[in-house]
């Protein structure tokens, strides 16, 4: 067994990962709150993001901030063109029917990918990559600093956001009664497109991040959503906060595996691992709870 | 339509524009991309390499070869994350030149070759149609991840010698195929033997995780245990998706005096090379090596300038701009021919040329116009001492129960983007069984190799 100190490195980039993974938790919880549509494709945007602007800085001479800033509204774009597009058609159709839909999406995206960039090896190495400091001898590097930050100050202004604003009002009115919402005058399109909007550049952002710290890779980067769709299940797709932290415990269960070398090899599965206990945890719950009532 | 489907209608209108500008850059970059890639698919390419002849081709220099065709085959992968194809179409590349300029004795080479996606049913199926509906009379130039293991049974059943560039242990292993490259294992076996030449008192393997890993896995333990090196081997899941704590873990593993060593693919070796760098791990341990897939100048390139110097990487295959005939043909043959090589000058490529140059020399040493499926294949088992400036030593067929006649190689390393030689030609070791049974099989008929 591996020491503490042997444990410590792991455990930032846990955090660090956990936080991306809370970023695009958060992005999937709220656009399917306000939709119904758990959006597969939240990857791939963020993958074709990154190498968007990949390509910029590469091929078409671009300073990397206009570069990043491309990826991050490519996100939007995309996601907002598609709520647009095939939200409306979609709205009455089974939630699974929407999600097998935006697995398409996905799928186009990986397509296009693989089409125009090949599997050749290419890097994304993010400014804050190069600095850092250290904490008790292990190096932080603030991208990570950035990765952990940022999904806590987005869990929490989204968090804010849905409680007190008109729009948030809106969002988590839809969630729990789309017609009625919608008979009580609420702007349900509008509201449906700022929610892909804000879902898309989550995307973005989450893709710019992961580039970085995991590797610019369209499969790796499209697939990666299966972690953090692990965390809103352990969520329930319901709240934000559970799912921050849902996405943290994953990312940091999976790091700290690493050095673990009899189980080490097997920590891929631990988003579907926590997923399943707690869903069976959380299912045994609520047949405790539908029993004691009947009783 | 209402004035508020309006506004809707022209901010669709409005975002579709502009996704489709960001697009068009993306697309008119992608060429830009493609000639990246020709120019730096593989190891080295320093400016200005000397102008090739593509005359030298044939023995008729000029003259388009008009006789009955001589039919070549091979079966290649191609699938998603997984293309080989440059190899064949280089091996077509050079017999269109050969054939432009005299063919074998005025027959031209008619080649075919076909892509699997490592489905063993329809690989098999592939074989018998190359020989029984192409009448195909030799196996040249393929490139598959499973197809030696699939077929080599088929082929020997058939007297048939297959040139082939490909991954699974059969490759190297069986009598009836013979390679320009080594495969993995034995790249492997020559990372370990750099990373501990620069210094490394222990080595921490790591590899994919995925079948015949085991196999791999054997080369680099017996060359550690003949230097007396401890070796802790690890086997990862590919795509990697967490490379930062993969990386700590290599380092922690390796110890400061230890070294690393790498076998994957470029993306995935590419996320633990960075992760190292980005959590100061790179000077942490005393060297890094990879196998023979990270000689590419997109990994160079990728890693940028800090890790010039510092990753060891075996090379099976010479730096594309070589000065050498071979090589400087090569690129000529390549600049006129290979329209259809994607990913241009690179390791694919020099193994595709290198098989097509033995399978040329081959036909031409036979007699007379009897170019049947028994002569052409005698005549691919008695090729030996094929002296070429890709390879570190002459390439043979010969009569063996294996052959792994590149069995000696370089190691590169990245230099301002580009792959470049660091160490010259160096044996891998014969710590190795195979490698120890191959040298037996050399200094028994030392003719193979160029000696008397």
């Amino acid at each position: 067994m591996p020491s503490f100190e042997d444990f410590k490195p792991f455990i930032v980039t846990g955090l660090a990962l956990g936080g991306v993974y809370a970023l695009q938790g958060v992005g999937i919880v709220v656009l399917y709150r306000a939709t119904g549509v758990l959006n597969l494709a939240f990857g791939a945007v963020g993958a074709f993001g990154a190498l968007l602007a990949w390509q910029l800085i590469n091929h078409n001479g671009w300073a990397q901030g206009p570069a990043f800033v491309v990826c991050i509204l490519f996100g939007g774009v995309v996601t907002l063109l598609y709520g647009l597009l095939f939200g409306p058609p979609l709205a009455a159709r089974d939630p699974l029917v929407k999600a097998v839909a935006t697995l398409g999406l996905a799928l186009i995206l990986l397509g296009a990918m693989s089409w125009i960039w090949s599997d050749k090896a290419r890097s994304m190495v993010l400014p804050s990559s190069n600095h850092g400091f250290e904490v008790s001898n292990v190096l932080v590097n603030y991208t990570q600093v950035i990765a952990f930050g940022f999904a806590v100050v987005i869990t929490v202004t989204t968090g804010l956001f849905l409680r007190f604003t008109n729009l948030g009002t809106a969002m988590r009115a839809l969630a729990n009664d789309r017609e009625i919402t919608a008979t009580l005058g609420v702007p349900v399109r509008r509201v449906e497109a700022f929610a892909w909007l804000g879902s898309g550049l989550l995307a973005g952002a989450a893709g710019l991040l992961l580039s970085n710290l995991v590797g610019l890779d369209a499969a790796t980067l499209t697939f990666l959503v299966i972690s953090s769709l692990a965390a809103t299940l352990i969520a329930r797709l319901r709240s934000i906060y559970v799912t921050f932290i849902a996405a943290i415990v994953v990312g940091m269960v999976n790091a700290l595996i690493t050095p673990i070398l009899s189980i080490s090899q097997y920590r891929d599965m631990t988003p579907f691992v926590l997923a399943t206990v707690a869903l069976l945890v959380l299912s045994g719950r609520k047949n405790q709870a539908l029993t004691g009532r009947a009783g | 339509m209402g004035k508020r489907g309006r506004t809707w209608a022209a901010l669709v209108v409005v975002l579709a524009v502009g996704l489709a500008v960001v697009l068009s850059a993306c697309g008119s970059s992608n060429k830009s991309n493609t000639t990246a890639a020709t120019s730096g698919g593989g190891a080295a390419t320093n400016a200005a390499p000397a102008a090739g002849d593509v005359t030298k081709c044939g023995t008729k220099p000029g003259t388009k070869a008009t006789g009955t065709p001589i039919k070549l085959g091979a079966i290649v992968t191609k699938q998603p994350g997984t293309d080989f194809t440059d190899g064949a179409t280089t091996a077509q590349a050079y017999f269109n030149c050969v054939n432009d300029n005299g063919g074998i004795n005025g027959h031209p080479i008619q080649y075919k070759y076909y892509t699997e996606q490592t489905d063993p049913a329809q690989i098999a199926g592939l074989a018998h149609k190359l020989i029984e509906t192409d009448k195909v009379v030799g196996i040249v130039g393929g490139f598959s991840i499973i197809e030696c293991a699939v077929d080599h049974k088929y082929w020997e059943g058939l007297g048939i010698y297959e040139i082939d560039a490909g991954i699974a242990p059969e490759c190297y292993g069986t009598p009836n195929s013979s390679a320009p490259n080594m495969g993995p294992r034995y790249s492997s076996d020559g990372a370990v033997q750099a990373a501990v030449r620069a210094g490394a008192k222990k080595i921490a393997f790591d590899q994919s995780n995925v079948p015949g890993t085991g196999y791999i896995a054997a080369g680099p333990a017996a060359v550690t245990k003949s230097l007396n090196v401890p070796i802790q081997q690890f086997k990862d899941n590919v795509p990697i998706q967490d490379a930062n704590s993969i990386a700590i873990k290599l380092v922690q593993a390796a110890g400061s005096d230890g070294g690393v060593v790498l076998n994957f693919t470029p993306p995935e070796a590419l996320k633990i090379l960075q992760a190292a760098q980005q959590q100061g791990l790179a000077d942490r341990v005393k060297s890094w090596g990879c196998s023979t897939p990270c000689n590419t100048d997109f990994v160079a390139k990728a890693l940028g300038t800090q890790w010039d110097g510092k990753l060891l990487v075996n090379a099976e295959l010479n730096v594309t701009d070589a000065p050498g005939p071979q090589s400087t043909l090569y690129r000529a043959v390549l600049k006129q021919y290979g329209k259809n090589v994607t990913g241009g000058l690179g390791s694919f490529s020099q193994m595709g040329f290198s098989m097509a140059q033995f399978v040329v020399q081959a036909l031409n040493s036979i007699k007379g116009e009897d170019y049947s499926l028994k002569s052409v294949n005698t005549a691919i088992k008695n090729v030996k001492n094929f002296k070429t400036d890709i390879l570190c030593k002459p390439w043979y067929y010969g009569d063996a129960p294996l052959h792994i006649p590149n069995n000696t190689d370089w190691t590169t390393t990245p230099n301002k983007g580009k792959m470049v030689i660091k160490e010259q030609c160096f044996p891998i070791s014969d710590a190795d069984p195979a490698i120890k049974q191959v040298r037996a099989i050399e200094a028994k008929d030392p003719s193979l190799t160029g000696g008397s």
